[in-house]
């Protein structure tokens, strides 16, 4: 697989979340109909979310925590590709990483780079994969993938010029939380 | 096997072999820098990050915290050496920097281990001449506590040594070839010789009317305005006289002075053409070795 094709595959699973009329951000198509993203991408309980084939549906808030930066909605399926979470390959510092969003609402950029460290930024925080990628405001609740294409986190926030994710693990973790499948 | 899987390995790899070398260096307050463990016993680092020479210790990839004293520094290339007691880091491979070119893809590596990814941005001379090597430039982030850390190519060896001193907006690597020369001169001398001659001089006009008599077309030179007793220069240089060239290489600012004296010119002769009192002379002179106080 080369990058060109590997970011085909994770546009299809990224959408664009639009709240209160504004785009704020990315997400991702967990499973068909369910959306996870960002809290801090939801400003608003009125959210659109427009698919990487320029459909738009309004989706319904299920659950959100602002702690854990984490949202999941509910959309009508509109038949696209679900994301891919196969955690067999180890990440590790200095593996290939890549993210796609909308920085700047520039729609469906991506950006590559690689693992910066993988933990806390300061002792007992909470994990991050902290990654040596450059994103911007529109990228936030985006997926972040290996080299293969599967999802590996939220790209989440920007620290300094470290890009952080939240793990697949804790994503996954809310989301049955939040009553949603398994991916 | 998938390309970018492959490669995505690779990097992995080379992040994890260049750590294994990699020290924590507390030289300054906060955060500390990162150095190589180059050799058996001796750490290279960032000069500007260790900011005293005695009581420093370094803390190895395991954790070990072991004594160390700077035993020798290179301000202008911006390297510092370092003697440790035993330490479980490993030694570092350290690869051939010459074949380093434009667009390679290198990682920068810091304690932790942590990592950024880019390429050689380009290759060139310091901007302020003052260092003897040519440095890479790096479009990659150097990270806080990223200064000191090996650079390393795809296979995991150190080709460089990352140096974001010059300008936070700057990020520099030292070529190994030139950290193995200052590494070199700490074990031979046991310090990093410098050469000099023993003037100060500053840039002058060339008078026109010596340019048409002398068919001369080089429009600057270097005018000396002190002459260090005891120097080198105090056996052939007086102070007024206008140097053109050395050994037939034209000196127009003070820093192509100091490029003209590399340290391995120390003890050898060098011609200096001059200008004293409007005539053209060739003074011989011999290179010296810079006295520790004046550094």
């Amino acid at each position: 697989m080369d990058l060109g094709r590997l970011a085909d595959n994770l546009r299809r699973i990224t959408v664009e979340v639009t709240s209160a009329g504004n785009a704020v951000g990315a997400g991702v198509v967990w499973a068909p109909g369910w959306i996870v993203t960002n809290a801090h991408v939801i400003r608003h309980p009125r959210v659109a979310v427009r698919f990487a084939d320029g459909r738009r549906e309004d989706g319904v808030l299920v659950a959100g925590d602002r702690t854990a930066d984490l949202a999941v909605l509910r959309v009508p399926d509109v038949g696209l590709p679900a994301a891919v979470s196969d955690e067999s390959d180890t990440l590790r510092v200095g593996s290939l990483v890549v993210a796609i969003g909308h920085p700047f609402g520039m729609r469906g950029a991506l950006t590559a780079g690689i693992v910066h460290a993988l933990g806390p930024i300061t002792a007992g925080g909470r994990p991050w994969i902290q990654t040596d990628l450059r994103l911007a405001p529109g990228n936030s609740g985006g997926p972040l993938a290996d080299a293969r294409g599967c999802l590996r986190g939220l790209n989440a926030m920007i620290v300094g010029n470290l890009a952080l994710a939240i793990p697949l693990s804790e994503v996954r973790c809310y989301i049955r939380a939040a009553g949603g499948p398994s991916a | 096997m998938d390309r970018l899987l492959l490669l995505s390995d690779e990097l992995a790899g080379a992040v994890q072999q260049a750590a294994r070398a990699v020290v924590a260096v507390h030289g300054r307050p906060r955060v500390p820098s990162t150095g190589i463990h180059w050799r058996s016993g001796l750490i290279v680092t960032a000069s500007h990050t260790v900011q005293t020479d005695d009581d420093l210790t370094v803390t190895s990839p395991s954790g070990q915290s072991v004594p160390a004293a700077v035993v020798g520094r290179d301000a202008a290339l911006d390297v510092a050496v370092l003697r440790i007691g035993a330490c479980d880091a490993e030694v570092a491979d350290v690869g051939e920097s010459d074949v380093v070119r434009v667009g390679h893809m290198v990682l920068a590596v810091a304690t932790g281990p942590r990592a950024s990814w880019g390429v050689i941005s380009a290759i060139g001379a310091a901007r302020s001449r003052r260092a003897e090597s040519d440095v890479f430039s790096l479009d990659l982030t150097l990270y806080p506590g990223f200064s000191g850390g090996p650079l390393v190519d795809a296979r995991g060896a150190v080709v460089g040594l990352n140096t974001s001193g010059a300008s936070r907006h700057l990020q520099l690597a030292i070529p190994a070839k030139a950290v193995g020369r200052v590494v070199d001169a700490v074990v031979r001398h046991g310090r990093i010789p410098r050469a000099y001659l023993g003037v100060s001089t500053q840039p002058i006009r060339v008078p026109e009317g010596f340019r048409e008599e002398h068919g001369q077309s080089q429009r600057t030179a270097l005018i000396v305005v002190e002459v260090q007793a005891g120097s080198p220069a105090a056996a052939g240089l007086l102070v007024g006289d206008v140097i053109l060239s050395l050994d037939g290489t034209a000196v127009t600012d003070p820093l192509d002075l100091r490029a003209a004296l590399p340290s391995e010119r120390i003890g050898q002769r060098v011609r200096a053409s001059v200008i004293r009192a409007g005539r053209a002379l060739d003074v011989d002179l011999t290179i010296g070795e810079r006295p520790a106080r004046a550094r």
